[in-house]
């Protein structure tokens, strides 16, 4: 094959050349990695979304095990081991996810993966555990079926977040309270038009409802994700004028909803209950964040008020130049955990041997509510952290004034819903 | 049987060996995965080709019989009631069904027009698969894997085996889609696509032909949707969103549209792309979009359109070889 350059003289392109590229192209694809027991670096994979519109999500993530990882290095690692993170971009895509995922175990020699994805994308790395069964850790899918239901259980995989029917039965628990202090009897929502978003509304209303029954709720709406306009809805709330309203909006959506309720002064005289205000990206993006409104715990260097947790929240802000975030603290505590199980099984990586360290194991924690989080062994999922729900105030850190909903409740309350689902 | 079909047999057995042996050249599992994405993406974007490089129909809404592929074999699979063959006929079956009944309203409509229905279509369905969460688990996707009992001796829960299946699939496939590439049902779609009004005043049934090339892009869709589905044990409503559409279109647009494995190439390209750029920077979008904006103002074609369009461009300027004087013949007449 010959091409002529542009300076007439002619280029030869050799067959030889192009097979010979493409069989390097595949043995690159195909190059072994080095890992195993006798490795000096035990890896971990992280599939999370680094890119788009929900970027925060992956690259606080990232920064938190870093951090963790890079006190563990620096105090000499595990048995003279260091533990280093890869991560990989799935873009928000689950059939992503789950190649990454693959190829992080297969191709990047991660012997265990945290898989910092949400909601979809969590459930597609799940099922490459069941295929692949290293141990890994979910972070940020706080869909409780995802460890509630018997029928997805996989051996070696744990989640480390907080859970939906958890903050369902604290949000039903603080509200209701609330609502019964001050009369609040006429209650609407406002939440995301998809799955996430109706159930989390369902499920707190569900639990406020059964703790006080004189709430009546007496209109929903759903504005689609990750809408720019919030004025027809807000328009319907001062046509409806409730007294109350839970919103499970959350991120950049929820920055705007409050920023234009603002406009038309709506929270003097309607009581805001949120899931998600409580992350500190949100609280710092609003302009001007009312003071009062309800919002569920996402973090907060005061709250659980520990010297460790300024420690943490200090070391992530120097690190991310930004205050840590709910997920930051999940994948904090996971690399926790992690760590404590290597150390148990003196540095071994198997996913069955991690796992059966991990099944009940309780540590300290800057973010346990009474000194102790623990991995529940019955279902690999994480309990103990802070459920509260406090108040807004203008000034950082911008919540205070937090509530604990007590975790024997909200147990208790788990159970009887698992027994509705047929899970338990 | 016709020398054209012996051919193409004889080639896409070659490359099915050749599929089936680089696992075993180079036997990291990374390879195969890769290798199996490149099967789902490449077998959507060949079908997609059926009805933008041979009919000129340009379809933004394609992903829709990706999806529905994967969700139907998906929830037959999660029932336990059929086995993976029997699903896998009722998911293209149902899929072919579902593009009859929306290619008999998108067929009748013109260019922009027809494409703008077709991202109307998949954008009905992407919602039916988000708000009918008790069927398809809504934006979660399809929990819970998806079962793949052996059948016939074949077990897909293993990595092998079910490389090795995507494989045949992928071949088979092209092997169908080549067939009417080159029938005269194919060489008719070309005349549609360059002159419908020509082929009308000829006898041809336009709408008709339109509709049967949209039904069969359609099934071999799905079944690009069924191989995606068993590789990540899952189906999710990105599968039927705009941007799968576009992404298929994207490896149409680098592999070329009018080299039959064209769009094959521009699929193995962008995931290859899409694989290495990810891996070394966040940033993949903005190099994504360079390099399909060098090789579409470069080019100015797919990289296999331009390759063919060069060979062919070389055979034209290589002098022809001396050729031996034939003593001339004369045939009698009658």
């Amino acid at each position: 094959m010959t091409e002529n350059t542009q300076a007439g003289r002619p280029m030869t392109l050799q067959r030889r050349t192009v097979l010979g590229a493409a069989a390097a192209g595949v043995a690159m694809l195909a190059r072994p990695h080095v890992a195993g027991a006798q490795a000096k670096v035990i890896r971990v994979g992280m599939p999370t979304i680094l890119s788009g519109r929900v970027a925060i999500l992956g690259t606080s993530s990232r920064t938190a095990v870093q951090y963790a990882f890079s006190r563990i290095n620096e105090a000499g690692g595990l048995g003279g081991r260091r533990l280093e993170l890869v991560e990989r971009d799935s873009k928000g895509r689950p059939d992503e996810a789950a190649k990454v995922t693959r190829d992080l175990i297969n191709n990047d020699g991660c012997e265990i993966i945290i898989d910092g994805e949400a909601s979809s994308g969590g459930f597609a790395v799940h099922e490459v555990i069941r295929d692949l069964p290293v141990l890994c850790i979910h972070t940020n899918s706080e869909t409780s079926s995802l460890t509630a239901d018997p029928k997805l259980h996989v051996k070696t995989a744990f989640r480390c977040a907080r859970q939906g029917v958890h903050d369902a039965v604290a949000g039903g628990v603080y509200a209701s309270a609330i609502s019964k202090q001050r009369g609040l009897k006429r209650w609407m929502t406002c939440s995301p038009d998809y799955a996430y978003g109706r159930d989390n509304t369902a499920e707190f209303l569900e639990f406020a409802k059964m703790f006080d029954p004189s709430i009546e709720v007496v209109d929903q709406v759903w504005p689609r994700l990750f809408a720019p306009d919030y004025t027809e809805n807000i328009t319907k709330a001062l046509q409806v004028r409730p007294q109350a309203m839970y919103s499970a909006l959350w991120g950049g959506d929820l920055v705007s909803f409050i920023e234009q309720s603002n406009l038309y002064r709506i929270f003097g005289n309607i009581t805001l209950f949120s899931s998600s205000l409580g992350d500190p990206p949100v609280l710092t993006a609003i302009k001007q964040l009312p003071p009062g409104l309800h919002t569920a715990y996402r973090y907060n260097r005061n709250y659980p008020d520990k010297a460790s947790n300024t420690a943490f929240a200090d070391g992530f802000a120097n690190l991310a130049k930004h205050e840590p975030t709910n997920w930051a603290w999940q994948n904090y505590v996971a690399a926790q955990f992690i760590a404590e199980a290597l150390k148990r099984t003196n540095g071994r990586t198997e996913g069955a041997a991690l796992a059966a360290e991990l099944k009940g194991m309780e540590i300290e924690s800057p973010l346990a509510v009474s000194g102790r989080l623990t991995l529940r062994d019955s279902d690999h999922t994480l309990i103990g952290y802070p459920t509260a729900w406090g108040r807004t105030v203008p000034k950082a850190p911008f919540v205070e004034g937090f509530v604990p909903v007590e975790w024997s409740q909200v147990l208790e309350m788990e159970a009887q819903w698992k027994k509705q689902k047929g899970y338990a | 049987m016709r020398a054209g079909l012996m051919r193409d047999l004889l080639v896409a057995m070659l490359g099915l060996l050749l599929l089936l042996a680089l696992p075993m050249v180079f036997p990291q599992p990374s390879l195969r995965d890769f290798l199996i994405y490149v099967i789902a993406y490449g077998l959507l974007a060949m079908s997609l080709n059926l009805l933008v490089g041979l009919t000129g129909l340009v379809s933004f809404g394609h992903a829709a019989y990706f999806a529905s592929g994967a969700y139907v074999f998906g929830l037959l699979m999660q029932s336990g009631a059929v086995s993976i063959p029997l699903a896998m006929l009722a998911a293209v079956g149902g899929t072919a069904l579902l593009a009859l009944v929306i290619g008999a309203i998108c067929v009748r409509l013109k260019e922009i027009y027809f494409s703008f229905i077709t991202l109307a279509f998949q954008m009905f369905i992407h919602s039916i698969i988000l708000t009918w969460v008790d069927l398809t688990g809504g934006d979660q996707g399809l929990r819970g894997g998806i079962p793949r009992p052996p059948f016939l001796g074949i077990d897909l829960g293993e990595a092998h085996t079910l490389y090795a299946f995507a494989a045949v699939i992928f071949v088979l496939c092209l092997l169908v889609m080549r067939q009417v590439w080159q029938s005269p049902f194919g060489y008719t779609l070309r005349m549609i696509r360059d002159n419908p009004a020509r082929a009308n005043f000829l006898g041809v049934n336009v709408v008709r032909m339109k509709l049967g090339i949209f039904v069969l892009a359609g099934a071999m869709a799905s079944m690009a949707g069924i191989i995606m589905a068993l590789f990540v044990s899952g189906a999710f409503p990105e599968f039927g969103f705009w941007t799968t559409s576009g992404e298929a279109i994207f490896m149409i647009m680098l592999g070329g549209t009018q080299v039959f494995l064209g769009p094959v190439a521009g699929a193995f390209l962008l995931q290859l792309l899409n694989h290495y750029v990810t891996i070394y920077t966040h940033h993949h979008g903005l190099v994504l979009g360079v390099v399909i904006l060098l090789i579409v103002l470069g080019l100015r074609r797919g990289v296999a359109d331009f390759a063919a369009a060069w060979l062919a461009e070389r055979r034209a300027t290589v002098p022809p070889a001396p050729a031996t004087p034939e003593p001339v013949k004369t045939k009698a007449a009658g």
